[in-house]
């Protein structure tokens, strides 16, 4: 009876592609969401993903995400050096600053001191050149940060430090090596761009060495945000993380970890994350509406050839069967056609910097969720198949 | 009106109706569709009921069908009491001795003609192959087996009631139940139609019941019963019948 049940789904060309339509595109919708979700997660801790080489996050007990930036004691850095495992640790230094532009435009910074010695923690530049010209004074490597129009500087020289205030709509030209800016009243002076993972929320950002970005920025009592750490062979870095709470007295995270707090920071305490999954959820549940909908009035327009095959001998349970077949067809082909349409699109949304990322359980979320609001259709469209007469088969009725 | 069946004669029936009632809606909405039925249909039998709209010829028929279940009184049916049967085997009762011939066909779409007269047999379980098989002798007898591909949609009317008559016939059943079979074709197609049923009937020794409205083929009925507001007021001989309407 299941090629019956086959035979009928598909029998109406025009009815069965419009419903597979609507359920692929509700898995494109819910993929899509899920794969959108973790694209700005992933930005969320684009500073740690960037470090990989840290085994462990060391940072102010009050610190549960990558987000906050509150500061320890430089001595924190020699505590934790100082704990049995640990190969090296480097400093990070995290702060805003507002930088004036040479056309007299301010633009708010996040400020990344890396290590004078090591420079880990530093990226590449967009030409492939080392972070070493961070050794040069006053130096700094400029990212987009994920924001587009934030580093464009006055093309033109008498639109530069001019004398008659400032120049805001002229002509312009993206940041430069050479190009001179003013960070918190300090000289800075841009010797590289790079392209980094876009952050989220987005701002652009300066890296430069730690004793530079000390320079810059607000003066303050406590400038170590983070301490990077590496461990010796032996250990774990869940063991080193332990060991180094138990010393120091300061939190430490293994990498996964500090990833995980960061997103469930993000989920509890940021509004931009809520509103985003606000959108989703309402998308998602269109689409699962339309779904459910179309399921139940295709199952509810063959009710008549439901009651000749009642009238004729059919149980409920084989009815029932054929029902629940008909609609997990339907949700497994429009789940594939939908996430495979997810996957293509996404490929070419990330292309362009869009916050896409097909994690493992996003296909996942795709396929359950089509899986069971297709379920849950058949299950709505099941009882007026179990309570149809089966003699309005029967002429007149 | 008594019309049960002389004594001894038990063996030779297949539909037994004991003053079988049936009652829609409740309060004032209240229609008593069947009001003491007493009906026999015998085995190889071809019983027409006749009657005007609303008389309750229909529900007699889902009640001999086991689709409905009576209000009071006894209904057998090829020796089996319904009234005692559970719902799944009243669905398998149906399933595997009765076949029905709708006004409308009733054929799914979807299906060729062929996979239309194999579904009794895939409802009863057999497998897919195996009931293509079948069907195609079916079909064969009704002289359909050139047009076994084409969907309900490319048959004519006549050829559509072919194949639900064959899809009726399929799995063999004792009791073969249709409702306004020729209602829905021109005369000529209609006689074709009845001589098709009225043969296979005869020869296979099958009880048929036939809901008309159609006084062209009373000709072809064993007996005719006359259905008015619930009750049979008359029963008689197919030709006498016939000239009488």
């Amino acid at each position: 009876m299941f090629y019956v049940a086959l035979k009928m789904l598909m029998g109406d060309r025009a009815k069965y592609l419009g419903l597979l339509l609507g359920i692929s595109f509700t898995a494109f919708l819910v993929t899509f969401a899920g794969c959108y979700f973790a694209g700005f997660m992933t930005r969320g801790f684009a500073l740690i993903s960037e470090n990989s080489s840290a085994d462990v996050w060391v940072m102010n007990p009050a610190v549960d995400s990558a987000a906050l930036t509150t500061n320890m004691p430089d001595s924190a850095l020699q505590r934790v050096r100082s704990v049995e495992g640990v190969q090296h640790a480097v400093p990070l230094m995290l702060g805003d600053v507002d930088v004036h532009f040479p056309n007299g435009r301010f633009q708010s910074f996040q400020v990344i001191g890396v290590d004078n010695a090591t420079l880990a923690g530093a990226p590449f530049l967009v030409n492939g050149a080392s972070p070493e010209v961070l050794r040069a004074p006053d130096a700094v490597i400029v990212d987009a940060g994920g924001t587009s129009g934030k580093l464009q500087t006055p093309l033109r020289k008498i639109d530069q430090w001019p004398h008659d205030g400032v120049h805001l709509d002229v002509p312009t030209r993206e940041l430069m090596p050479g190009d001179e800016l003013l960070a918190n009243g300090r000289r800075i002076v841009v010797e590289g761009r790079s392209k980094t993972i876009p952050r989220f929320p987005p701002r652009p950002l300066l890296y430069t060495t730690y004793s530079n970005a000390a320079r810059i920025l607000p003066a303050a009592m406590n400038l170590l945000t983070f301490v990077m750490v590496s461990r010796q062979p032996g250990i774990s870095a869940h063991q080193l993380a332990q060991r180094i709470e138990q010393r120091t007295g300061l939190r430490a995270r293994t990498t996964d970890d500090f990833k995980k707090d960061t997103v469930r920071w993000y989920l509890i305490n940021s509004e931009d994350v809520g509103d985003i999954v606000t959108m989703l959820v309402l998308a998602m549940t269109v689409g699962f509406g339309v779904t459910g909908v179309m399921l139940y009035m295709f199952t509810y327009e063959n009710l008549r050839q439901y009651a000749v095959l009642k009238a004729m001998g059919t149980s409920r349970r084989t009815l029932l069967s054929m029902i629940f077949f008909q609609a997990s067809v339907c949700a497994f082909l429009g789940a594939g056609i939908g996430i495979g349409l997810c996957a293509l699109i996404g490929a070419g949304a990330a292309t362009i910097d869009f916050p896409f990322r097909m994690m493992w359980f996003t296909p996942l979320l795709g396929v359950l969720g089509v899986l069971i609001i297709s379920l849950a259709a058949a299950l709505i469209s099941i009882r007026p198949v179990l309570t149809l007469e089966p003699g309005v088969v029967f002429s007149g009725r | 009106m008594d019309i049960s069946l002389n004594p001894g004669t038990e063996d030779l029936i297949a539909v037994r109706c004991c003053d079988v009632t049936k009652t829609y809606g409740s309060g004032t909405a209240k229609v008593s569709a069947l009001r003491g039925i007493n009906l026999d249909v015998y085995r190889g039998e071809l019983l027409m009921l006749v009657g005007p709209s609303g008389c309750g010829k229909t529900t007699l028929i889902s009640i001999i069908s086991a689709i409905l279940q009576q209000d009071a009184g006894r209904c057998e049916v090829l020796g089996r009491d319904l009234t005692t049967l559970e719902q799944e085997e009243k669905d398998q009762f149906r399933g595997a001795s009765i076949g029905f011939v709708f006004q409308v066909f009733n054929l799914f779409p979807a299906l060729t003609a062929l996979e239309n007269v194999a579904v009794p047999l895939l409802i009863k379980g057999v497998a897919y192959k195996s009931s293509l098989a079948q069907a195609q002798t079916l079909l064969d007898s009704v002289g359909l087996a050139s047009r076994a591909d084409a969907f309900p949609g490319q048959l004519s009317g006549g050829q559509q009631q072919r194949v639900a008559i064959a899809r009726a016939l399929v799995h063999n059943p004792e009791l073969i139940v249709c409702d306004e079979p020729t209602s829905s074709l021109d005369h000529k197609t209609g006689h074709e139609m009845m001589n098709l049923l009225g043969d296979i009937a005869h020869r296979s020794d099958k009880t048929l019941i036939i809901v008309t409205h159609d006084n062209r083929i009373l000709e072809f009925a064993d007996r005719i019963a006359h259905m008015e507001d619930g009750r049979i007021t008359d029963i008689g001989t197919g030709k006498a019948r016939g000239q009488l309407l």
